[in-house]
């Protein structure tokens, strides 16, 4: 049961780095972005096939950051011509592209099979049990993301973040510019999702197309809509919850022996579906936030 | 495969994803939010078809018609229980709810009638051969039913009172509201309409191919990117991009392979938004 729940906290770090990420760009900053499962799968698949290819793990992680950041600057500069609803769609459908190439392209990827055996972290440790390490450096890796976040929501930065989020124009006619500044956002939040990816990746050890599908995306949504959007402590409240919904529903079958897992993941969907519904119309502001217009 | 072939198909398929892209772009132009809960009506439309068949419906034609009523219904309680709401609300809030509105009817339909692949039973039939190019009789039925339905809402849209003040409101809903159109009504009739193109759009989908819970969702894109081609809000935009999105895909088979259309139909979007963002048929004004 301890091995379980530490799995459990290991998945409810890496959707909070990815909460973190989508906090920054749409909370702070009024970027939607529904593709956000691109930048998580872009980062698993680098790492774990730079893993494979004999790279430490160290390296792996930051190319898996870098290669994330650096195909957001694409989508960066999409977002600086298109409004609210073509971006939405936009992302979107990068997502799903990022999801085809990789399911296509076998000789890179192994297409559907997935890629098994992604070395895991921490192999040759001795001392305390690697699933401590592991969500000990997950920990340190999230809190360290939340902390430099939260410092740069205070900085000027960060203002400049909300009031491109609020009024843009306004922005515009102070003479600063609000390009830059959105693609930067783009980019952290992308990168912090490839670092979950890769965390993904040497985690699970066997990653295949099918882990990545919009409604990962859509999870991350739901995280930062439960704990109110723009919150940081929401966002990582937000995803705690989720999480814990979405495993909490395994157990359901203990009690309804009758469900098979195909049906409860059905299940799991239509709640998830109903929950942010009701969400939007009833508690736009999250469980915990104040009222915003 | 001949270049034929592949120009036919495309057609039919771009008839087909005529029918939800118009239904995008009215609510669109309209309500100013993209409805990405129009896949799974599409879903839910054919699995209604199904539904009806095996209920023993002896007539595909009622069991059609019967799909249409039913996405219909599912359309506009979907707007008088959630999007109605949200109308004043940010253009994200619906967008969200449409996609929560989307998991909840693609899982009901997994939960109900489960992951496998259906067909519907039809009469089965031989392919024409005309030296060399292949047309099923299905596949002509199934463009002919598209490009009647099209035809019946392009003139009830321009023909019928309530069609001019769809495109009435669709132009200024201030100005609309101030002559007296009674907009709730109209929004009433727009969702039912939007509902059943969308079913009807499924059903011949399904016809094409197999019906399975993800057949909707998978048809998103590509009527978004139809959608964006023909400029918002103009339904005959929406019916020319499909068809264009249609023979693009199709055409691009043999370069890069069937598996990859959805990343043909996000390309042809972004280079539309980048390049034209008004799309073929857009107003000059700046509409991004």
């Amino acid at each position: 049961m301890d091995a379980y729940l530490l799995a459990v906290g290991t998945i409810v770090l890496i959707y909070a780095l990815l909460a973190i990420g989508l906090n920054l760009q749409y909370g702070e900053t009024g970027l939607i972005n529904f593709g956000h499962v691109a930048f998580f799968a872009l980062g698993a698949y680098t790492s774990a096939l730079l893993a494979l290819n004999g790279w430490p793990l160290i390296l792996s992680f930051l190319a898996a950051g870098l290669i994330a950041a650096l195909s957001a600057v694409p989508l960066g500069f999409a977002a600086l011509r298109l409004s609210d609803d073509y971006l939405a769609i936009v992302t979107l459908g990068f997502s799903e592209t990022v999801r085809l190439i990789i399911q296509q392209e076998e000789w890179l990827t192994h297409g559907v099979q997935g890629l098994p055996g992604i070395p895991g972290m921490y192999t040759s440790l001795a001392g305390i049990p690697r699933a401590w390490a592991i969500f000990m450096t997950l920990l340190a890796v999230t809190a360290l993301a939340a902390y430099a976040i939260s410092l740069l929501q205070r900085s000027p930065f960060g203002r400049m973040l909300r009031a491109i989020r609020d009024n843009e124009p306004a922005v515009q006619a102070l003479g600063k510019n609000p390009s830059g500044f959105k693609i930067r956002v783009f980019m952290v939040g992308a990168a912090l999702a490839g670092v979950a990816g890769a965390f993904y990746a040497h985690f699970i050890t066997f990653i295949t197309p099918e882990q990545f599908i919009p409604l990962v995306t859509f999870y991350v949504w739901m995280s930062i809509i439960l704990g109110g959007i723009g919150s940081l402590r929401g966002a990582l409240v937000g995803t705690a919850l989720l999480m814990f919904f979405l495993e909490g529903s395994r157990f359901i079958r203990d009690i309804f022996p009758g469900v098979a897992e195909v049906q409860m993941a059905s299940i799991r969907l239509a709640l998830i579906g109903l929950a942010l519904v009701l969400f939007i119309l009833y508690r736009p502001q999250g469980l915990f936030g104040k009222r915003t217009t | 495969m001949g270049f034929l072939n592949l120009l036919i198909n495309g057609l039919i398929e771009g008839l087909i994803i005529a029918l939800p892209a118009l239904a995008l772009t009215l609510v669109m132009g309209i309500n100013r939010f993209p409805n990405a809960s129009a896949g799974d009506t599409m879903t839910f439309g054919a699995y209604a078809a199904l539904g009806l068949q095996h209920a023993g419906v002896a007539f595909f034609s009622v069991a059609v018609t019967g799909a249409l009523l039913a996405g219909a219904v599912l359309s506009w309680l979907c707007y008088r229980l959630v999007f109605e709401k949200l109308s004043r609300a940010p253009m994200v809030a619906s967008l969200i709810a449409a996609i929560g509105i989307g998991f909840v009817i693609r899982s009901l339909i997994g939960l109900i009638a489960g992951h496998d692949m259906h067909t519907f039973a039809l009469p089965l039939v031989r392919a024409w051969n005309l030296d060399g190019v292949r047309i099923l009789p299905t596949d002509l039925a199934i463009a002919g039913v598209a490009a009647l339905l099209l035809l019946l809402v392009f003139s009830w849209l321009k023909l019928s009172s309530s069609g001019r003040q769809l495109r009435a409101v669709a132009d200024n809903p201030d100005l609309a509201k101030l002559s007296g159109i009674r907009s709730r009504r109209l929004m009433g009739v727009l969702w039912l309409l939007s509902g059943a193109l969308c079913a009807a759009g499924g059903v011949l989908l399904g016809m094409k191919a197999v019906v399975m819970p993800e057949l909707g969702w998978e048809m998103l894109l590509p009527a978004f990117a139809a959608m964006i081609l023909g400029g918002i809000g103009q339904p005959v935009g929406a019916v020319v991009g499909a068809v264009l999105m249609g023979v693009a895909q199709e055409l691009s088979i043999p370069l890069v392979g069937p598996s990859y259309k959805i990343a043909v139909a996000f390309v042809v979007m972004l280079l539309v938004l980048l390049v034209r963002p008004g799309g073929l048929f857009g107003r000059v004004e700046k509409v991004r």
